[in-house]
């Protein structure tokens, strides 16, 4: 077990390094002057000239990215070329903002996602299945966009309930004023998402049920809750941990547009206004954490995988 | 508590049907039975007879859209259609069939085998557990303690499944259902199982409701017989009797189409000609009519089950035709091909190894990574073979042998680690050239999954024929339709999806594709093993005319050694990848042998053959011998001492090239009783 966690989180630092490395290529290989491009297309050969050199970009490549590299592994992100401060801090904050979208959005798709799949798989060809079924395609092929712009039409235009934008720290406004920013983001984030994971849990349910092993489990005589719950939801849940890791990939797109839409002051805004401004280390910088959350939300789904699942947790044949 | 005289279990008139997109199908049509206490029954028919669905509807399992009638279905006095979910797991347990299947992977076997007593009993978890390991001992499992902390992956088929006996018995129920127990297990394991099972009746006296397409099995455990066809009991009484003179044309059939290890290759088999009749419109008169030989006009009446001195067969004319045997099929007519002696396919010193994972692997010993090259299984280790022309040489041995990975090797499908082949004197090089894929072919165990479901029959044969060039057009049609009635089938099957087949229908379908190119060498990878007995005789007498009459040669794959004995002209025994004994059957199935043979032979359950010697193996084939020494010592009954463990033993041939790998003389062999149960 300690082998394979270990054997894990290597290869995440593998991928994120992998990721530096891409991230730092497509930035600085792109076609044009780097220079050329902050500074938009009527600057000076000369103003051009100065920032080349300032931002060290006559040096070799190999050389810049280690200067970027060693940063990173210290902490520091570089200088924001457009709010003229370190990097760092505006990412980290914009981080914990998105922490927190994110982490609502995630815990409320692995629950009402799992508790909907469970219900439709027991209760299979019911009409309760039936509908679940229908609303899950429905929010599967509506994007984010569409919930978004309703929402702020229905509940912030026309009912007046919660606000259309912005973010309220939880020091200034209070739980309510902090708690009536996140409502519409979280929901529309989580809409798609429940729909995807529910569909997920309920085909690995059934399956669960279908199987030998829950038979059995009927013929020793096994209460129904005690077939359900102990013999095939454990299994059930196996590919469905694999699905909310890869949902948490998803769910990062979702933010981006989500924050954008609402104009949440989070990881996924501060991308889109770097790119916007050209503002380069911030950008590369926000794509890395990106790529360290998403890493981390794998491994830390591998690891509940090997938890339950005794063909990880212990390997081969031992007796 | 009812009194003694009354039936543990009894059932009158039980009728199921279910629906399916056909239409209601009538699984089960007025089944009656009664079990004494401490009693075996077999309920025995071919697959689709219902007899799974029997022990379901007992345990009140069947899912929804079932429809259950009966007009009496009691246990212990008590009404089985009201208390069926009360008594299930406490006082009838159930073993199934595939334990693999039926153990839950995320839950340790101790807690499965505890769960009766924790939920019945009301034990406390420790408690509980205790009682498992002792239960685990009691079925003959070692080391109970750390088996009961292990989860079932880790864990060997037939100990998997003394687990799932163990969890049957831990409310000390007093009938198990067995739903075919061991045709998930190699023969030397079932025969283990089947030795506990017959201890665990004595000692507990439980009554067992065995269900299984193995009539030797029945014949080993049972007491009493039952014999359902197509959801009909046709043949009801004790099992000894009805085995030796069975009376239904039915059980008549099953019997003459079992492959005998004991009987050899001095028969031809009898099939059962058709196949079931459509469940969805019970027929009222004798629904096995359309295939029995002795029908006639009356037998559209409604058959009731006579009762003749304890024996109820449903069969007005079963006495009538008692004498008259059962017709024997024509043989092809065709000159008669001999073996020619000299070898077609020769290979020398076959190798192959698997390796196990990825090639490298990174491990942690110590804290330290370290890199690790993957273990590599020898799945296949310097064997040599050779099949001359005419000539069945049969390749016996257990799941895991390699005994599949050889056919594949001398096939060239796999690429060898080292080796010669050659066909017909010619070197078969390491890529083959088309005419060498021509001449040999292959003809595989499962038709669902080697024919492909979206040709019709026709495409799927001519491909052959365009792939090698010998037929085209108009040309290559009229082939299909040879090779159709080679195999037995109308040309009408030409037009045909795989799905609108049967079984056997298919199988017959693979063997034509693998005729097609006219090959003077088949390899029969397991391929009755998917078959009913009844079809699989017709297949293996299609088989050996097919031999007769072409002259073909074959590399006959199977697990069960009744089949080999019946096809094989020479025999070759595999154990972990090496060829312990290779000769004629009549010298392999006969002292000397190999002790791996004796054990095999020992094992396989026969009819009738109640009072033979029995050797058992300890383990199953997993236990690993040591690298240097005989790989059959660790579970060899005649085991010397430590030559065996650290030389390799000497090949032993007589002069009839009788070859045995054995370090103890053949004069010693040569003194095992006969394990078949008959004079050598």
């Amino acid at each position: 077990m300690t082998a394979y966690i270990l054997r894990r989180m290597l290869s995440v630092v593998a991928v994120v390094w992998a990721m530096t490395v891409l991230v730092f290529c497509i930035v600085h290989l792109l076609p044009g002057s780097v220079a050329h491009m902050i500074l938009g297309e009527f600057a000076t050969d000369d103003a051009i000239r100065l920032l080349e050199a300032r931002l060290g970009l006559n040096d070799p490549l190999a050389t810049q990215y280690w200067r970027w590299f060693s940063g990173l592994l210290r902490g520091d992100f570089g200088l924001s070329l457009t709010m003229e401060r370190p990097a760092g801090p505006i990412i980290l904050e914009a981080l914990g903002r998105s922490a927190i979208l994110a982490g609502i959005s995630i815990v409320l798709v692995a629950t009402i996602g799992i508790a909907l799949g469970i219900h439709s798989a027991v209760n299979k060809g019911s009409p309760s299945d039936h509908a679940l079924t229908l609303a899950q395609y429905f929010f599967i092929a509506v994007p984010e966009f569409f919930w978004c712009i309703l929402a702020i039409l229905l509940f912030a235009a026309w009912l007046g309930w919660l606000p259309a934008t912005g973010y309220t720290p939880l020091a200034e406004g209070g739980l309510l004023g902090w708690g009536r920013h996140l409502v519409l983001p979280v929901a529309t984030l989580v809409l798609g998402l429940i729909a995807h994971v529910s569909r997920m849990v309920r085909s690995s349910m059934l399956e669960a049920l279908d199987s030998q092993y829950v038979l059995a489990a009927r013929a020793k005589g096994l209460a129904e809750r005690i077939v359900l719950y102990r013999h095939a939801l454990p299994n059930a849940l196996l590919p469905a941990i694999t699905v909310l890791a890869v949902d948490v990939g998803l769910l990062i797109g979702g933010i981006v547009v989500v924050e954008t839409v609402f104009a949440y002051p989070g990881l996924g805004r501060m991308l889109v206004y770097a790119i916007d401004n050209q503002d380069l280390p911030l950008m590369m910088g926000g794509m890395i954490v990106v790529t360290c959350v998403y890493a981390l939300a794998n491994l830390a789904a591998d690891i509940l995988y090997a938890v339950l699942n005794p063909r990880i947790r212990y390997g081969g044949a031992a007796t | 508590m009812a009194d003694a005289k009354t039936p543990l279990l009894e059932i009158r008139d039980l009728s199921l049907r279910y629906a399916t997109a056909r239409g209601k199908v009538q699984a089960l049509d007025k089944v009656s039975l009664a079990l004494p206490r401490g009693r075996a029954m077999g309920l025995v028919g071919e697959s689709g007879s219902g007899k799974s669905s029997l022990v379901l509807a007992l345990l009140g399992l069947l899912g929804k859209g079932a429809e259950l009638s009966s007009a009496l279905a009691q246990f212990d006095g008590q009404d089985l259609r009201k208390t069926a979910a009360a008594l299930r797991g406490r006082r009838i347990g159930m073993v199934f069939q595939d334990p693999s299947a039926v153990l839950n992977p995320t839950l340790t076997i101790g807690y499965q085998v505890a769960e009766p007593l924790i939920h019945h009993r009301g034990l406390a978890e420790r408690a509980a557990l205790a009682r498992a390991v002792a239960l685990l001992n009691e079925v003959g499992i070692a080391r109970a303690e750390a088996v009961a902390r292990s989860y079932p992956h880790q864990l060997s088929g037939g100990m998997k499944q003394r687990a799932v006996i163990a969890t049957a018995l831990a409310c000390e129920p007093e009938l198990l259902l067995l739903d075919e127990p061991t045709t998930a297990l190699d023969v030397t394991v079932e025969a283990q199982i089947l030795d506990l099972l017959d201890g665990l009746r004595r000692t507990r006296n439980v009554a067992m409701l065995l269900v299984s397409h193995n009539l030797g099995i029945v014949d080993r455990l049972c007491d009493d017989l039952t014999v359902l066809y197509a959801g009909r009991v046709v043949e009801q009484g004790r099992a000894s009797e009805i085995l030796q003179t069975p009376r239904h044309p039915y059980t008549r059939g099953l019997l003459a189409a079992l492959p005998r290890a004991d009987q050899g290759r001095l028969a031809r088999l009898t099939p059962i000609p058709g196949g079931l009749p459509d469940l969805t419109r019970p027929d009222p008169g004798c629904n096995f009519r359309a295939r029995c030989a002795f029908a006639e006009e009356a037998c559209t009446a409604p058959q009731a089950l006579d009762d003749k001195a304890g024996c109820q067969v449903r069969c007005h004319r079963a006495d009538a035709v008692a004498a008259a045997p059962l017709p024997q099929p024509e043989p092809m007519a065709a000159a008669r091909k001999e073996a020619t002696g000299a070898p077609l396919l020769i290979a020398m010193e076959m190798s192959k190894s698997f390796r196990l994972g990825s090639a490298f692997s990174l491990t942690f010993s110590g804290g330290l990574p370290r890199l690790r090259r993957a273990t590599e299984v020898v799945a296949v280790d310097d064997v040599s073979l050779h099949v001359a022309r005419g000539e069945v040489l049969g390749l016996v041995g257990e799941s895991g042998c390699g005994k599949s990975t050889l056919g594949r090797l001398v096939l060239r499908l796999l690429e060898a680690n080292a080796g010669r082949l050659s066909l017909d004197g010619q070197v078969v090089p390491a890529v083959p050239g088309v005419e060498f894929r021509r001449r040999a072919q292959i003809v595989f165990q499962n038709p669902d999954s080697s024919l492909n479901p979206r040709q019709r029959v026709r495409e799927a044969l001519r491909w052959p024929l365009i792939r090698f060039g010998l037929a085209d057009g108009a040309e290559a049609d009229r082939e299909v339709d040879r090779l159709l009635e080679l195999v037995r089938l109308p040309a009408s099957y030409g037009s045909r999806y795989p799905h609108q087949m049967s079984g056997g229908e298919k199988q017959r379908i693979g063997i034509a594709r693998a005729l097609a190119s006219r090959p003077d060498f088949l390899v029969c990878d397991e391929a009755v093993s998917a078959l009913d007995v009844s079809v699989q005789a017709a297949v293996l007498n299609l088989l050996s005319d097919l031999r007769e009459r072409l002259g073909l040669a074959y590399l006959f794959i199977s697990h069960d050694i009744g089949v080999i004995a019946h096809v094989a002209t020479r025999i070759a025994v595999m154990y972990r990848g090496a060829i312990v004994e290779q000769g004629s059957a009549a010298q392999v199935l006969a002292p000397p042998y190999h002790p791996y043979t004796e054990a095999l032979l020992s094992a396989v359950p026969l009819v009738g053959a109640k009072t033979r010697v029995r050797v058992r193996l300890m383990g199953d084939a997993s236990t690993a011998p040591s690298s240097t020494g005989c790989r059959f010592a660790p579970r060899c009954p005649h085991r010397i001492g430590a030559i065996c463990d650290s030389l390799p033993p000497p090949v032993r041939t007589s002069a009839q090239g009788h070859r045995i790998a054995c370090h103890l003389p053949v004069e010693t062999l040569a003194a095992l009783p006969p394990a078949l149960g008959r004079a050598a």
